[in-house]
Formats: C-alpha cells, sequence, structure tokens
C-alpha cells in the first residue's frame, strides 16, 4: 500500500477523477436531452443539442468544484503546520 | 494467441441456479466476492485480535488502514461523519482487496463487473439522498441552486445541476470499472504479445507487462481510495448543506 499522505498518489487521484466528471455530465446530459427528443415532444435533434451543451457546463462545473476543494485542504494542512 | 483479451472477464455459470426466472447461477465473480470478503475478514480479526499496545506487524498495517479511513472522514465530512465510519470502511476494505486479489493471476477482479460498481455507487448515492432529504427536508434541494448563484442563472443553474448530480453515481461506478478492466486488457494484450512473439522479440512487450502490472498495483489503491473519498464528498454534500462553502469564508 502506497503512503496515503503522498502527494504523488493525492495528485494523481485527482487526475484521474477530473477526466471521468467531465465525461459522465456529458453523457448524462446527452443522454437525457435525447431521451426527452425521442420520448416526449419528437423534437430531434433540439433537447440533444442542448442536453449535451448543459451536459457540458455540468461536466465543467463539477470538474471546476474538484479542483476547488483540491486546493482548499493544503491551505489548511498548512496553517495547522 | 487466437484468446480474446476480453475473455477474462466472461463469466460462466459455476452452479446454475434460478428462482422464478432470475438467474442467481454461481459464478467466478460470485466465488471470488465470497473469497474477498474472507481474506478480508480473516486478516481484519486476526489483526483485532492480539489488541497488544506495541503492535505487530498486521496490527499495526491493519491500524494504519483505520487511521487513513478516519483521516478520510474527519477532512471531508468532520466529526459528525463518523457514524458512517463503518459504510466508508466496508467499501473501502472490500474494493481494495478485491483490486489486489484480482492482480494475483488466475483470478477474478469482482470490481471489473460494472454491476457490481454500480450496485457501490447507486448504495452510496441514494444514502446520501436519504441523509440530505432526512436531515434538511425540502430545504435539501437546495443543493441545486449554489450560494451565491444571481437570480437570473437561476433558471439555467437547476438543469445543470440536476445533471451533475445525475453523473455522480455514473461516473462512480464508470470510473473504478474502467479503470480496473482496461488494466486487465492491458496486462492480457502484452502478455499475449509476449506468448506469441517467441524469444528474439518477446522479451519487449514482457518488460512492459511487469511495469504495467506494477502501474496496476498503485492504480488499485488509488482507485480504491478514490471511490472512498468521493463516497465521503457526497455524503458530506447531504451532511452539511452548503457546507464546504462556508468552511471557504
Amino acid at each position: 500500500m502506497p503512503p496515503p499522505q503522498d502527494p504523488l498518489y493525492a495528485g494523481l487521484g485527482q487526475a484521474v477523477r477530473i477526466g471521468t466528471e467531465l465525461l459522465a455530465a456529458l453523457i448524462v446530459g446527452g443522454g437525457l436531452g435525447w431521451a426527452v427528443d425521442t420520448y416526449l415532444f419528437g423534437t430531434i435533434p433540439w433537447g440533444l443539442v442542448i442536453g449535451l451543451v448543459l451536459g457540458l457546463a455540468a461536466g465543467m462545473r463539477s470538474a471546476y468544484r474538484s479542483a476547488q476543494r483540491w486546493q482548499d485542504p493544503p491551505a489548511d494542512v498548512n496553517k495547522q503546520g | 494467441m487466437e484468446e480474446s483479451p476480453l475473455h477474462q472477464f466472461e463469466l460462466q455459470p459455476w452452479v446454475p441456479m434460478s428462482i422464478g426466472g432470475l438467474d442467481i447461477s454461481i459464478n467466478k465473480a460470485v466465488v471470488f466476492m465470497w473469497v474477498v470478503i474472507a481474506v478480508a475478514a480473516v486478516l481484519m480479526v486476526m489483526a483485532g485480535s492480539s489488541r497488544k499496545l506495541v503492535p505487530g506487524k498486521l496490527q499495526s498495517l491493519a491500524e494504519m488502514m483505520v487511521e487513513f479511513i478516519r483521516n478520510m472522514i474527519m477532512e471531508t465530512m468532520g466529526k459528525d461523519g463518523m457514524r458512517f465510519f463503518p459504510l466508508v470502511a466496508t467499501l473501502f476494505v472490500f474494493i481494495l482487496f478485491s483490486n489486489y486479489i484480482g492482480l494475483i493471476p488466475g483470478t477474478y477482479t469482482v470490481t471489473s463487473q460494472i454491476i457490481v460498481t454500480a450496485v457501490f455507487s447507486f448504495l452510496v448515492y441514494g444514502i446520501s439522498l436519504v441523509v440530505g432529504f432526512s436531515l434538511h427536508g425540502v430545504k435539501f434541494l437546495g443543493i441545486l441552486v449554489p450560494p451565491g448563484t444571481p437570480g437570473w442563472l437561476v433558471p439555467l443553474m437547476i438543469p445543470i445541476e440536476i445533471i451533475s448530480q445525475i453523473a455522480r453515481p455514473i461516473s462512480l461506478a464508470v470510473r473504478l470499472f474502467a479503470n480496473m478492466t482496461a488494466g486487465h486488457v492491458m496486462l492480457a494484450v502484452l502478455f499475449g504479445l509476449t506468448v506469441g512473439g517467441g524469444l528474439l522479440i518477446g522479451w519487449l512487450p514482457f518488460v512492459f507487462t511487469v511495469a504495467i502490472y506494477g502501474l496496476e498495483f498503485g492504480i488499485a489503491f488509488i482507485q480504491a481510495y478514490i471511490f472512498t473519498i468521493l463516497t465521503c464528498v457526497y455524503l458530506g454534500d447531504a451532511f452539511h448543506l452548503h457546507g464546504h462553502e462556508e468552511h471557504a469564508h
């Protein structure tokens, strides 16, 4: 087991995280848009387009948030140590 | 060489069983899930049985792990989060052990089945919703409007936040599954090349097989860590609604 406090592993963990977060939000957004198109209103392709844009925004937002969260704790640690 | 690198993930029923049309056959994945649980339980009980003040090797390893999980919870949720310790520790130990046991040649990686990781991630997300609504009631829906959002942005923010909430359990499940699957496929391909390449060129993929195997040791830990820390983050979000933003001030 690698040392948990190792900054390399913390950094690797963050990097791996952000990639999937971007992709998952994009897929969910596109999927919801497509589902609205196909099953609710029959407005292909507008739901898909709007869904993809919203999904991209959501992905960016969660990536930004996790990057922010990553920045905060080290600041606290520095204060204490 | 003629064997597909994906062949290792195929499951044949070993003991075919079904209840009312529901297939509950026992296959390799089920057996290795039991193995993981048994190994983890036996090791942890053994580590906890001596309770010496100056711990032995096994006991200090277990203490390190417990301390590590405790720190994760304290950092993300604070002291109140310790009530989730059993859940978080169980998830971490199970995922860690199944990732590492899966690295032993001839075994099966339970976490390379998306249904396993999906059950975990939807369980975690479901718990976080239950916790959020039981603690904050309807106000928990405020998680969809981050504090500091200008009024005119709210109609845009709500669909975006709904999407990012739905994406949470999906990205949690897919990340663990994809990493474990991709690593094992890569090892299978490289080792297939080694066997097919013969002595003349086969040493080259073999070197890479060994290197990637070493990398997979790190990945096995990192993925267990990420799954657990995100569990803590999601539970923490439900726990203190907008708490993170308050800390930042």
